[in-house]
């Protein structure tokens, strides 16, 4: 260290904080959402600011905007360049608010006007702070557009939101935030609502926005994938606090904070799709519910002793203090952070889920040449029927787990709800061991609904709110035709199965966690006793601490059972972890089928491999080392899909590999699903060029 | 846009076809419009009933006087009537008179609606929403006849102590050939009455569309972007609490048309209101279809204008 300062204490004088937050605290009436926090920005650096929900960074960044509710009490200090931002007036902030501090929010479909073009929303954020004229407004706001990369910015810049993607839009909105050369921009889980081929490319133009006018970035996410990739320095928060901060490598190679280390070990990764997943018991705490006399962790860590329940921790220094930048200095709030051999300690072991537990030869669900057709109308008003699912097979046999991925509108979602019948199939075959689905009417209709379960993505809305868990899980049993009276014994068994205590059947729906709801999900589709289990995003709602224990517990019922799975998610890591086979949709076909480290190692299809190219890994030396196979534009809309093969108009392969006379087999050819090798089926015409794209 | 107008009124037409039948059957089979001849005493030869009958077509069937009826609008002809009145000419005038009324209560009411609307919204639960909102609820609750009643008493009282007319509470003030500032004094009671109805529950719209819209993420945008609260409520807020308002007003017209009828009777004006309730007490068909003609047409053409203009407000509704 002694020998690089010098650089460092040249590099500080330079710049001395820009944004210093000391001892914020918030308060909505009795709810104390952040509790003293502490932290300085300079420019030029990216500052991760990583928690679960409930943890305060939202509220947080918000505080920094001025942009909380009227009657919040704002107590502590935010000064940028030296002036005080608590207090001022709502005029006074408004000339700092998108002139020197401005933000890029969560979700591009609802954070732009609906009823203005992008272009008036963007030439007005330049013309608040500047007296431009319009004409110069506007060639700035297209030179701004290119910037962050929409192409045909000159005419696009005259469309309204409804006529962006979801990605365009968050561009738009990242134009916005950089219009007048911010000195910080705040980007509030600036990817969370998009798909990870778009992840990328709008990190990208975060990252292009922010050297472009050199200003520093304060990076809000729950991912930690995100954070190792482009954060410079980390807040780790929970429960209103800030628990650990330091440098990226620091906190992710040396935490002293066992909720960081528990945070990391629960999340699956796509490079170590074997190491067994560790959850962290419990669910995040409600800010309404912390009391200040104890550790916010303490009741889910694992290395919790007394003092931990009697004594909120204090950030304790344990990193080489830094005296220009005491607040950079590696802290963890642990009474035991200068104990490495209490927090470092290796973390407990989860008991092992038999490999391939349960599994047979028995083919489950059987499904061949799926179609799912919508009926819609288009921009003209014109009828049009739009394919989302184009004639997909593929087998699940007993006690093996079949990953369904793919981005939003690749109809993956569409395939889940056909195969289950709750939405009927336009054509194909369903077969539940060896029994056509799709030709039952009636009685055996309802027999066969028992064999086939769904659990379903939002776990706060798909139970209802006034039936009670037991009430819940006894429609389904009395579905399956369990007698009355055996079925409050059998809900408590279910109950005990999915981790939950048989007290809580008489509960209701609120009174629980998301994690906790999940299982009530996954009780009431195990109820019927089913042979498959389709599982559409069952995880994606839910804190990353808690999707860990949701998905263990997916695979232990699985192994005890001999449950098929088709698991629908957009999450690769979480799907490599649980999958024995891969399946990639693309525009409502299958595109690469097979065993999963074949597809994850050697994927034959270069959107698989883009895909896979583009899922941050919460490791900041590997992920540093990485580069994402950026995918131009979006995804075609399945109603205008491209002659050919459909994914050529996004191929790297197509548009850098190819001569002539290939592309135009591509052009005039729709590839088949074909094997590579007995277990793996890839619908591409070059599947060997696949390994030579280079990582942009 | 336009394919959207024009399957708009291929829609009306069959409606409104369907109405005016069920409409003609309803007011023929309720009674005898020559009962009150009849009951005269002494009575009329039966041949001058006879011919009275003969004169307005009640001698036959009532599907051909439908029919006589349907064909002699197209001809701009809308039929005799009991009272013996040129039904086109009187619907002229009447029309002029209440919709003036309706108009001007339209315009007014939206106005303090959207005033009161956003600021109980922009404020919500603090003082002056509650205060405003009690005040809206107490307007909600008062019924039409009873406010106008009131009102009139009070005018009358006001008049005699001012010992001038300031406000005239009997007649419309077309016979009396009143205009300019006079003309005020006669539409200013019946279209408070009128406003104090609507406005109420209009605000309650607005309010709640503009909480809607006030938790928007775009209004936080637009607020990140430099703009303060209340310059964001304007050019970003407004316009899109509003869309749902332009359905609502069209929507309550019938609701308006009926207050009318009542502040039209309480203040004694020569309108529609007064036309209808003729026209209903005669068992006068032909009066009553005229009656329905141009209101079902307005309630169409109304709707349809609400829909042009949300169709302006919004751009995503604007390429459907």
């Amino acid at each position: 260290m002694t020998t690089l300062a010098p650089t460092l204490d040249a590099a500080s004088t330079m710049s001395s904080p820009l944004l210093e937050v000391r001892d914020l605290h918030v308060r909505f009436g009795a709810v104390h959402a952040v509790r003293g926090v502490s932290f300085d920005v300079r420019r030029g650096e990216v500052l991760g600011i990583v928690g679960e929900s409930g943890s305060g960074k939202s509220v947080t960044s918000n505080a920094i905007m001025g942009l909380l509710p009227d009657r919040t009490l704002i107590e502590g200090s935010i000064t940028f360049e030296g002036q005080e931002l608590v207090g001022l007036s709502d005029g006074a902030m408004s000339r700092l608010r998108g002139a020197r501090l401005s933000m890029v929010f969560q979700d591009p479909m609802s954070s732009l006007n609906p009823v203005l073009t992008v272009g008036a929303q963007l030439i007005e954020a330049i013309r608040i702070h500047r007296p431009l004229s319009k004409a110069h407004a506007r060639a700035e706001a297209v030179a701004l557009l290119e910037v962050v990369g929409i192409p045909d910015a000159q005419q696009r810049i005259d469309q309204y939101p409804h006529e962006f993607s979801g990605g365009m839009r968050q561009r738009a909105v990242i134009a916005i935030a950089m219009a007048n050369r911010p000195d910080v921009i705040i980007a509030d889980e600036p990817t969370t609502a998009l798909d990870v081929t778009v992840q990328a490319q709008v990190l990208e133009a975060l990252d292009q926005a922010r050297k472009h006018v050199n200003a520093a970035l304060i990076l809000v996410t729950h991912d930690m994938g995100v954070i190792a990739g482009h954060a410079d320095r980390v807040l780790v928060m929970y429960g209103g606090r800030v628990v650990e901060r330091g440098d990226v490598d620091e906190v992710f190679e040396r935490s002293r904070m066992p909720y960081t280390r528990g945070l990391l070990a629960s999340i699956p990764r796509i490079d170590q799709r074997d190491a067994p997943l560790r959850p962290i018991p419990g669910a995040p705490p409600s800010p309404a519910t912390l009391t200040g006399r104890s550790c916010p962790f303490a009741a889910r860590c694992a290395f919790a002793q007394d003092v931990c329940t009697s004594v909120e921790p204090a950030l304790l220094d344990v990193g080489a203090e830094d005296e220009a930048r005491p607040l950079a200095t590696h802290a963890a709030a642990c009474h035991f952070a200068r104990h490495p051999e209490i927090v470092r300690a290796d973390l407990p072991t989860v008991p092992e889920v038999p490999a391939g537990g349960g599994r047979g030869s028995e083919v489950l669900l059987a499904v061949v040449d799926l179609v799912q057709r919508y009926e819609a109308k288009d921009r003209a008003g014109r009828r049009r029927s739009v394919v989302a699912v184009d004639g997909v097979s593929f087998t699940i046999r007993a006690g093996e787990t079949l990953g369904l991925v793919g981005e939003s509108g690749c109809g993956k979602s569409s395939a889940a709800r056909a195969v289950t019948r709750l939405q009927e199939m336009t054509g194909g075959t369903v077969h539940v061991r060896g029994r056509d689905l799709a030709a039952a009417r009636g009685r055996e209709l309802t027999s066969m609904r028992r064999q086939i379960q769904m659990v379903f993505q939002d776990p706060f809305s798909s139970l209802d709110p006034r039936m009670s868990v037991a009430a819940v899980i006894g429609e389904a049993l009395a579905l399956a035709g369990v007698p009355r009276r055996a079925r409050a014994e059998r809900v408590a068994q279910l109950l005990r199965d999915v981790g939950l205590s048989e007290e809580m059947a008489e509960r209701y729906p609120h009174e629980f966690s998301g994690g906790q709801r999940q299982r009530i999900g996954i009780a009431r589709a195990l109820a019927t006793d089913p042979d498959v289990v389709v599982l559409d995003e069952p995880v994606s709602a839910l804190d990353v601490s808690v999707q860990a224990g949701v998905v263990n517990l997916l695979a232990r019922l699985q192994a005890e059972r001999g449950l098929g799975y088709l698991f629908v998610a957009h999450d690769l890591a979480v799907v490599a972890h649980i999958s024995d086979r891969i399946a990639v949709m693309y525009l409502g076909r299958i595109v690469e089928i097979g065993g999963r480290d074949e597809v994850f190692d050697d994927p034959a299809h270069p959107y698989t491999k883009a895909l896979l190219s583009a899922i941050p890994i919460p490791d900041p030396k590997v992920e540093r080392s990485r580069q994402a196979i950026t995918l131009r534009g979006d995804m075609p809309s399945p109603s205008d899909r491209p002659s050919g093969c459909a994914f050529r108009s996004r191929c790297p392969v197509f548009a850098s590999l190819l001569d002539d006379e290939r592309r135009k087999r591509c052009e005039r050819d729709d590839p088949e699903l074909e094997p590579t090798s007995t277990s793996r089926d890839v619908a591409c015409h070059f599947p060997n060029l696949t390994r030579e794209v280079q990582h942009a | 846009m336009l394919r959207f107008a024009i399957r708009r009124f291929a829609i009306a037409a069959p409606m409104l076809f369907i109405a005016s039948f069920v409409m003609f059957m309803m007011v023929a089979f309720s009674g005898d419009p020559m009962s009150r001849y009849r009951s005269m005493d002494p009575p009329p030869p039966p041949e001058a009933i006879a011919s009275i009958e003969r004169q307005l077509g009640l001698d036959q069937p009532v599907l051909v006087r439908y029919w006589n009826w349907l064909t002699g609008i197209f001809r701009g002809d809308f039929g005799a009537s009991v009272a013996n009145v040129d039904i086109g000419a009187e619907l002229g005038a009447r029309m002029l008179v209440s919709f003036r009324l309706i108009v001007l209560a339209v315009l007014i009411a939206a106005v303090v609606a959207i005033v009161v609307g956003v600021i109980s919204a922009m404020r919500q639960s603090g003082a002056i929403d509650n205060v405003v909102s009690t005040l809206v609820f107490i307007a909600l609750a008062l019924p039409v006849f009873w406010v106008g009643v009131l009102l009139k008493y009070a005018a009358i009282e006001f008049n005699e102590a001012a010992g001038t007319t300031v406000f005239y509470t009997v007649g419309d003030g077309t016979s009396s050939g009143a205009a300019g500032l006079e003309l005020v004094g006669f539409l200013a009671l019946p279209t408070i009455v009128l406003v104090i109805n609507q406005f109420a529950s209009w605000s309650r719209y607005v309010r709640s569309s503009m909480i809607e819209v006030l938790s928007a993420d775009y209004m936080r945008l637009a607020r990140a972007k430099g703009l303060t609260k209340g310059r964001a409520v304007v050019r970003h807020g407004l316009r899109n609490a509003l869309m749902p308002f332009v359905t609502i007003v069209a929507l309550d017209f019938s609701a308006l048309v009926g207050g009318a009828i009542v502040s039209e009777s309480i203040f004694q004006w020569r309108g529609m209101g007064d036309l209808l309730l003729n026209g209903i007490r005669n068992l006068d068909v032909h009066v009553v279809m005229a009656w329905l003609l141009v209101f079902a047409t307005a309630t169409i053409v109304l709707n349809l204008l609400a829909d042009l203009v949300y169709g302006v407000l919004d751009p995503r509704i604007r390429t459907a």
